[in-house]
């Protein structure tokens, strides 16, 4: 995995959680590849320079607590269709951010997140980077395959990731 | 503040997360259409006034850019100041929709005061 990439997506996941989802993180967690039992996933391809993909896995505990915190409502008030299109649009917002902070010039595309559980989306093969934190009621997990890129960003220095 | 404001995104969370914002900076957030789409945008604008319109980009049906053009090429609507809001934060995309009309452009994530900011800042230079 590409250091300079991984801090790019560390960056982008706290970035969004605390300004559009008033989170901070807790620390970081420990995630491996697969889809455990009671995950929300949502999974969205992109094109551009690069093209990829990006998952995102969070225990529906904390699947419900975030819509909650986005929506400003009660998690009891909310149907699983908010909690879903909530977890598509993080998702969104991530991907946006990471490929914003590695394309400086170039335009992306983002396709419209899918949404999958319990095993039916698992993270495609060859990931370039992956991050968990833990937030209140469980842990989020973003994992994004990238195809080969130079990263123009100062922060994170010239490479190819 | 009692300006009309028009929510256009394809995501309804995200839809209700900006009237949200709408409210709490203090403008009022019942004022506010929605629109899922650019499509769905202009069947409303026949019909209804607004005093802005806040777009994101990459919708189906009809997308922000093409919005923005068909915004533009009315004798009437070009009047309306638009911000578009998006996670594109990319330098060529932000100058091309500067260059189709919109009057502001807010980067996903934004902090609730970025949104409220700009918003005064554009409905400030149309109602002064």
């Amino acid at each position: 995995m590409s250091d300079s990439l991984q801090l790019v997506l560390q960056q982008s996941v706290e970035d969004v959680l605390e300004k559009m989802f008033f989170i901070r993180s807790l620390g970081d967690a420990e995630e491996g590849p697969g889809l455990a039992e009671g995950e929300v996933a949502a999974h969205l391809a992109f094109d551009g320079e690069p093209s990829g993909s990006l998952t995102l896995r969070v225990t529906r505990a904390a699947a419900r607590s975030i819509s909650a915190d986005f929506l400003g409502t009660e998690e009891e008030d909310l149907s699983p269709q908010q909690v879903g299109e909530v977890v598509c649009e993080l998702a969104n917002m991530i991907c946006g951010s990471v490929l914003s902070r590695i394309e400086s010039a170039v335009t992306f595309r983002l396709a419209q997140p899918e949404l999958g559980e319990g095993g039916e989306r698992e993270e495609p093969a060859g990931v370039s980077a992956r991050h968990s934190v833990e937030i209140g009621g469980g842990n989020v997990t973003v994992a994004i395959r990238t195809e080969s890129l130079t990263v123009q960003h100062s922060y994170a220095g010239a490479g190819t990731v | 503040m009692a300006y009309r404001i028009l929510i256009v995104d394809d995501s309804p969370a995200m839809r209700a997360f900006v009237r949200r914002v709408i409210d709490v900076s203090g403008f009022d957030a019942s004022l506010c259409l929605e629109a899922a789409n650019g499509r769905e945008a202009l069947d409303l604008l026949e019909k209804e006034w607004v005093d802005a319109i806040l777009t994101d980009i990459n919708m189906p049906a009809m997308d922000g850019e093409e919005l923005l053009r068909r915004l533009a090429a009315d004798e009437v609507l070009r009047s309306v100041p638009t911000i578009v809001i998006s996670t594109d934060a990319t330098s060529s995309r932000i100058e091309r929709l500067l260059s189709l009309g919109a009057r502001g452009y807010v980067t996903k994530p934004f902090a609730p005061e970025d949104l409220r900011a700009e918003l005064e800042r554009t409905l400030g230079e149309v109602h002064v």
